[in-house]
């Protein structure tokens, strides 16, 4: 096994000269996108596909496959690119793997089919650079992850990992790490966004032995997965972060806080340690120097909470995974009493890179207080859900508009949610949607409406905070015009009641009446006091919980009703939901348009759908139970979601207005 | 640790760094509230309530929980302002809408202006305030307790909500719950009389009033320190640092010039006479269980209640359970009868109950005793003379009497009876303990056939054993009443204080000595004393005894072949002598 | 014959058996008279000599009473008598007088019924046998320790000597 440790920088290079030469023997590499997300669309069957193609066409020993950890470009899974060429196959089937091994690989030509089709401008786009949704990124510490096989060390080496662990270990001390670290401004990417360098130094100076450092990966955030990813992809780049973390804090046990939902970060964390141990990269003595760290990695059980830092020590510990008061930092008293340094995924995956190339060029990218580039995972209402990693400063609508491609289906953009569950969702246009017009606001609350376009706010950690939300992890969940912002609240809400760990009374009692309030609220049973009480609850407990789950909890609620307040508005006073998404506000009924395709007739769960073939249907407003099947379903927007109540009216005008449509089908025919 | 300034609400005040502002506002007298707060666990911050306002100086402000923020120079405290006060009521407020309005939370209300809650009053009675998951952690050290699910969900459990292992029973949780959430209970809340104790409940105690030294003591049996190694609480408030764990008992060798037995007696159990139904019906009882329900400090309050909670209806107390019984004791145990009457005359003063006495002979001997027993009569006591014979549970007609039948052959009118009750009390005899025979043998007296220590003589020293300076006093003797016990009890300290007060002991004139000449130096006798009274003189080449020692067995003289050892009183010719008187 | 009362030499140690015997009289148990005791401190205390005086005297049985084994007040006096009286029954055999005129028995101090129930029995076993006719025997009453008796007797204390070493 000692055969496979480096002793010196030297015996890296060699190796890592060795791999390059035989990377550039010209041969073609498939690489297969094996993320979480392509994962899910079947790129196994492609990946096996490729093989048996391959065999067949007897290119095994020209062509190679490596899948590869996440692209970042999941709504278009299974993806697969080849290299070096980087021509860019999207929603790859197993059945297709044939035809681009005989068209691409064998003559060079392409699979027009499978090839990137620009929503908007409707080009055609063949390199993944040039791809908007990447060429728009700066995919920093995402880079690699396109280019290794995760489980491969040779393939992160070859790409120059572990060069930034020689270089700290050896040539410098470890207090220049941190003022390295210091000076490029890196602040943490778990979302409190406090200087890592900071950190770094106050653990180094903190009495006490030994000394801890940690990783978080417990990311539970619903719609964030960017820790999971580079732990899926790039797991070498997240442990050489941690040995220089621990190098420069004077460590010699690290921790990985993995969630035991991601089995596939697990396995792949699992194997880099692995690697890495065997290679000298961790265990006693590395790279010859005198210096020892090793990682154990440790599963969580799948609390939300415990992405808290000191919930997390406490589950490391074996206890329950309860936040404790942060009066004396994690840093001087972290696991086991003992001096910690907590990070999260992100955070030491940038540490190789700001060694390796210097703090001054990381500092020149992003915003004066926020340095470096930052994953987003774009979800919700949006065309290219996905991984983003994008410098900081750039602002909300390039990421919105310009990588992710806007609200599908071309309905308006509405607000952004940043930070997770406990951050704020940031409106950013109002909407004019098409929504009936019993749903649309009467003057009097109009004139109120003050519409903040925050659309150009540059994205970093002070700007988001002064707005409202914060960073957090890095979630942003798009909302487009059929989103209804008390509801979104609720949701949020409601998640972060689950997750109340209940130890603290403002979380745990404050968030069930929140909950209570807003489900009054969308049941169109609010008060106007209402608004009042939950910004008074929302103040208690940003000032006396004792976390940071419940100090940011009220965040939802507090932002909604600072951008949406006409919204809540439209609930409590009129008793309806502009958006039409609160099923005690709305009724659906279905109006002259209708052209009898009967679809919705066999959606409907509770039949209460009537109508014939080619006749005006119905909607019976007793057996209605709003469920919006329907809704979805209807292709000729002829089902409305009117205020409640007013169904049969819009029913009783589209009885005396309908008639057969001849012409429309035609249309549709044609 | 160094010292730092800090002021609560302007007063300023030095105290550790690092220590918590909860004890400095206290030190200061200022009253912080909180629900989840005890000085000797780790602060636990869970309530809330105790928040307070955090300010530099310089702009900087936060609302923290004073239990647990540390004090840092330059601190100050706010504990009465707008935020602070809208912080408390809101908390509290949320408080209870989830919970029952126990005093303590009723308390806080009033205290901080809470009339009505705005969002309603809970159900739930656990405020979660953690106390009794932390005692049971950090101070008993049982590890039994825990919070389980979470959320709006929290609650307080053993783990799995299993019966727990772990568990002491030190009752800890449920002292230091507030609310009253966790209590203590026995088995679906009867009340069970045998385990009904009258001796203190806390693990220290000064264990008798007249306990010399009159001091507290720690109970190993029920101190949690003990069992678990935690707890430690009468050391921390011990001002005077008296409390020593480490104390156990221990051999001691004393010089004594004389010793008093006075070991008392053992209940008889009444178990093994089936025919009564003991450890069977719950509400037959043994007399001394009767005696501590009857006491009020018993955790009856003194109340005479049944297994269920209610009052008798009738009780039957059974004379003679053991004693004057051909298969048991034969001997009277001599207290029964008078304690019957007196149990008689309880119940008639605390309940309505008729009250059975059921007797062979009524042995009133004492001086007033007879004047007792005629009045117990005046007071409407049912006294049939007939022992108990059997007790089984009453059939479904007489229900309405009693729930046990006692049945008994009515003597003076001859008569088979049957008579209804709810409770019955057995008469047990007293019985010597059962380690009365090793007592015996330590200090070299007897027991009787009984088990009784045999006095000396049993007319002219009843006080005295044939060991000299060794007294009984008591029931150890045979069974004897209390004026009768102090007498004996007192007379053994007479005797013992005039052997004491003696100075020097009277010799007994028996002892054995050697007559140098004819003593061979065969030595034979030096290995027969048991006494190591005999030594052999190197010089003179002949064993001498020491006649201190000496007790005069006379097994030396014996076995002298020489016959030059003589036991003074007992010589060879003395008896020889006797022999002779005696044969002629 | 019928009427022959044997005369019984008792020698009861002081705290059990001469106890019991109190106690036996004090609790009013009757037992034959023909038994007269002297007291002894011990068991230990008894020489063979008393044995042989007595029966020389005009005992037609001699009865040793000692504490039961264990309960000896000095710790172990009776097991020195335990072991001297069969020395002594082969002794009184050798001198052709039955052994059975010798009895030990262990009477404790409440064994007031037993103490009375031994001196019973072995009055009605005495009574059996018949008085002791030490003339037919040819043994000369006025020099009863004779040298052989001597002999025997200091052997046998060396055997004890022996066997406590």
């Amino acid at each position: 096994m000692n055969n496979n440790k480096f002793t010196s920088p030297e015996d890296l290079n060699r190796l890592r000269e060795r791999l390059v030469k035989q990377r550039e023997e010209g041969r073609i590499i498939i690489t297969v996108c094996a993320g979480t997300g392509c994962l899910a669309c079947g790129c196994e069957a492609v990946t096996a596909a490729f093989r048996e193609a391959l065999k067949e066409n007897q290119l095994e020993d020209k062509v190679e496959i490596r899948t590869t950890g996440c692209h970042g470009f999941c709504e278009r899974g299974p993806l697969v690119v080849l290299r070096p060429e980087g021509t860019f196959y999207q929603r790859v089937k197993p059945a297709d793997a044939k035809l681009i091994v005989e068209q691409t690989i064998k003559h060079g030509k392409l699979v027009n089919k499978l090839l990137y089709r620009d929503p908007q401008t409707k080009e055609v786009i063949v390199k993944e650079d040039d791809i908007p949704f990447y060429s728009k990124q700066m995919r920093l510490i995402f880079g690699m992850n396109g280019h290794m096989d995760p489980t491969s060390i040779n393939d992160y080496i070859a790409l120059g990992g572990y060069q930034a662990l020689a270089k700290a270990l050896l040539t410098m001390t470890p207090e220049q790490v941190i003022d390295e670290v210091k000076k490029s401004g890196l602040r943490g990417r778990g979302g409190g966004g406090y200087h890592a360098g900071k950190k770094w130094a106050s653990c180094r100076r903190a009495k006490g032995e030994p000394k801890y450092v940690i990783c978080n990966a417990d990311e539970g955030d619903p719609g964030a997965f960017m820790d999971r990813s580079l732990l899926e992809g790039n797991p070498h780049g997240v442990i050489e972060g941690m040995v220089i973390g621990a190098f420069a804090i004077g460590s010699h046990d690290g921790y990985v806080y993995v969630r035991n939902e991601y089995p596939l970060a697990v396995k792949n964390l699992n194997i880099a340690v692995d690697a890495a141990r065997e290679h000298g990269f961790l265990g006693d003595n590395i790279f010859g120097s005198s210096f020892n760290f090793d990682i154990d990695v440790s599963r969580g059980g799948g609390a939300f909470v415990c992405g808290e830092s000191t919930a997390l020590m406490a589950s490391l510990e074996g206890k329950i995974g309860e936040p404790r008061a942060k009066y004396v930092h994690t840093v001087d008293a972290g696991l086991w009493d003992k001096p910690s340094n907590l990070n999260n995924v992100e955070t030491w995956a940038n540490v190789p890179l700001i060694i390796e190339k210097g703090a001054d060029w990381y500092s020149r990218i992003g915003t004066a207080s926020s340095k470096g580039t930052k994953v987003f995972a774009l979800t919700g209402k949006i065309n290219n859900t996905g991984l983003v990693e994008v410098p900081m400063g750039i602002t909300l609508r390039e990421i919105i508009f310009d990588i992710g491609g806007g609200p599908p289906k071309g309905k308006k953009f509405k607000a952004v949610q940043t930070g997770g569950p406990s951050g704020g969702t940031l409106v950013v246009e109002t909407r004019e949607p098409k929504v009936h017009e019993s749903l649309v606001a009467h003057g009097d609350i109009r004139d109120e409406e003050e519409v903040v376009s925050l659309l150009d706010l540059p994205v970093d950690f002070d700007e988001l905070t002064k707005v409202g939300s914060m960073m957090g992890s890095g979630g942003m969940i798009v909302m487009d015009q059929d989103s209804c912002m008390v509801d979104v609240a609720k949701y949020f809400l409601n998640f972060l009641q689950e997750e109340s760990c209940g130890k603290c009374t403002p979380c745990r009692e404050g968030l069930r009446i929140t909950l209570e309030i807003l489900t009054r609220i969308s049941e169109g049973k609010g008060q106007m006091e209402d608004l009042d009480t939950l910004e008074e609850i929302s103040q208690v407990m940003i000032d006396t919980c004792l976390c940071q789950l419940g100090g940011s909890a009220p965040n939802p609620v507090l932002s909604t009703i600072r951008y949406f307040r006409q919204e809540y508005l439209a609930h409590i006073v009129e008793k309806r939901c502009p958006a039409g998404v609160c099923k005690e506000l709305v009724s659906h009924a279905i109006d002259e348009t209708c052209t009898g395709c009967h679809v919705c007739f066999s959606v409907c769960p509770t039949n209460a759908i009537i109508g014939q073939t080619k006749t005006l249907h119905v909607i019976d407003q007793d057996a209605c139970i709003q469920c919006g099947a329907c809704y979805q379903l209807c292709r000729f927007d002829s089902i409305k979601r009117v205020k409640r109540g007013e169904g049969d009216a819009i029913q009783y005008v589209a009885k005396e207005k309908w008639h057969p449509p001849v012409k429309k089908k035609a249309a549709a025919v044609a | 640790m160094e010292k730092v300034s800090i002021t609560i609400d302007g007063k300023p005040i030095e105290v550790e760094e690092g220590s918590y502002v909860l004890q400095a506002a206290e030190e200061l007298g200022i009253k912080i509230p909180t629900l989840c707060y005890y000085e000797h666990m780790t602060p636990y911050a869970a309530c809330r309530i105790c928040s307070v306002e955090a300010r530099d100086g310089k702009g900087w402000t936060k609302i923290v929980t004073a239990c647990n923020y540390p004090a840092w120079d330059g601190l100050q405290i706010f504990t009465d302002t707008p935020r602070v006060i809208t912080a408390r009521k809101v908390n509290l407020e949320m408080l209870m809408s989830h919970c029952a309005p126990a005093p303590v939370l009723q308390e806080l209300a009033d205290e901080l202006g809470v009339k009505e809650p705005r969002w309603g009053i809970g159900t739930d009675t656990c405020i979660m305030c953690g106390l009794c998951v932390r005692i049971c952690d950090e101070v008993v050290g049982a590890h039994a307790l825990t919070f389980s699910s979470r959320g709006i969900d929290r609650e307080v459990s053993t783990p799995f909500k299993l019966e727990s292992e772990d568990c002491i029973l030190c009752g800890a949780c449920a002292r230091y719950c507030p609310t009253g959430h966790i209590r203590m209970t026995d088995t679906n809340g009867r009340i069970l009389h045998s385990e009904l104790t009258l001796g203190p409940n806390t693990a220290i105690s000064i264990p008798f009033r007249q306990a010399i030294p009159n001091a507290p003591r720690i109970d190993p049996d029920y101190c949690i320190h003990m069992a678990t190694g935690g707890c430690k609480l009468c050391s921390k408030v011990c001002p005077k640092e008296c409390i020593n764990y480490e104390d156990k008992d221990e051999f001691e060798e004393l010089e004594i010039g004389a010793i008093i037995i006075a070991t008392g007696f053992q209940d008889f159990d009444p178990t093994p006479m089936q025919q009564f139904g003991y450890g069977k019906y719950p509400n037959v009882l043994s007399s001394i269980e009767f005696e501590q329900m009857n006491n009020a400090a018993s955790p009856t309050d003194g109340k005479i209640l049944m297994e269920n909670g209610e009052e008798p209806r009738s009780i039957a107390i059974l004379h003679c359970i053991g004693s004057r019984d051909e298969d048991h004791h034969k001997y009277c145990s001599r207290v029964c009868c008078m304690y019957a009457l007196k149990f008689a005359h309880l119940v008639k003063e605390k309940t309505n109950a008729e009250v059975y006495q059921l007797y062979i002979d009524m042995r009133t001997f004492g001086k007033g005793y007879e004047e007792f027993y005629q009045r117990i009569l005046t007071e409407g006591v049912n006294v049939i003379r007939g022992k108990g014979g059997e007790i089984v549970p009453a059939p479904p007609e007489y229900s309405s009497e009693g729930n046990l039948l006692v049945r008994c052959e009515d003597t003076l009118i001859g008569k088979f009876r049957e008579i209804p009750v709810d409770m019955v009390i057995l008469c047990t005899a007293l019985e010597a303990r059962g380690d009365a025979e090793d007592i015996a043998r330590k200090f070299n007296i007897s027991t009787g056939a009984d088990g009784w220590f045999i006095e000396a003589h049993p007319k002219l020293a009843p006080v005295s054993t044939t060991t000299e300076g060794v007294f009984l006093a008591g029931v150890c003797q045979g069974p004897k009443d209390i004026p009768d016990t102090v007498a004996q009890g007192t007379a053994a300290a007479a005797h013992s204080i005039r052997l004491l007060n003696m100075g020097e002991v009277l010799m007994d004139a028996a002892y054995a000595e050697i007559v140098e000449e004819f003593c061979s130096g065969c030595r034979i006798c030096n290995g027969l004393c048991p006494y190591n009274a005999i030594t052999f003189d190197e010089e003179k080449k002949v064993s001498e005894i020491n006649s201190a020692l000496c007790k005069a067995c006379g097994t030396c003289v014996a076995a002298c072949p020489t016959g030059a050892i003589k036991a003074r009183h007992f010589t060879d010719d003395q008896i020889y002598a006797q022999i002779e008187g005696i044969l002629a | 014959m019928t009427n022959f009362e044997p005369k019984i030499l008792g020698i009861l140690c002081n705290w059990c058996s001469y106890t019991g015997a109190d106690l036996a009289g004090t609790a009013r148990m009757k037992y034959p008279a023909n038994m007269r005791s002297v007291r002894v401190m011990c068991s230990g205390r008894v020489d063979p000599g008393f044995i042989f005086d007595a029966l020389r005297a005009g005992a037609d049985g001699v009865l040793v009473c000692g504490c039961h084994p264990g309960d000896c007040h000095y710790h172990e006096g009776n097991y020195k008598c335990m072991r001297r009286i069969p020395l002594t029954k082969i002794l009184l055999e050798d001198m052709g007088i039955d052994p059975r005129r010798l009895r030990l028995e262990w009477v404790s101090a409440s064994e007031g019924a037993r103490f009375q129930q031994v001196v019973t029995e072995f009055t009605e076993e005495l009574r059996a046998l018949g008085p002791l006719k030490l003339r037919e025997l040819n043994f000369d009453p006025d020099h009863p320790a004779g040298g052989d008796n001597h002999v025997a007797v200091e052997s046998a204390a060396h055997d004890e000597l022996e066997a406590g070493h």
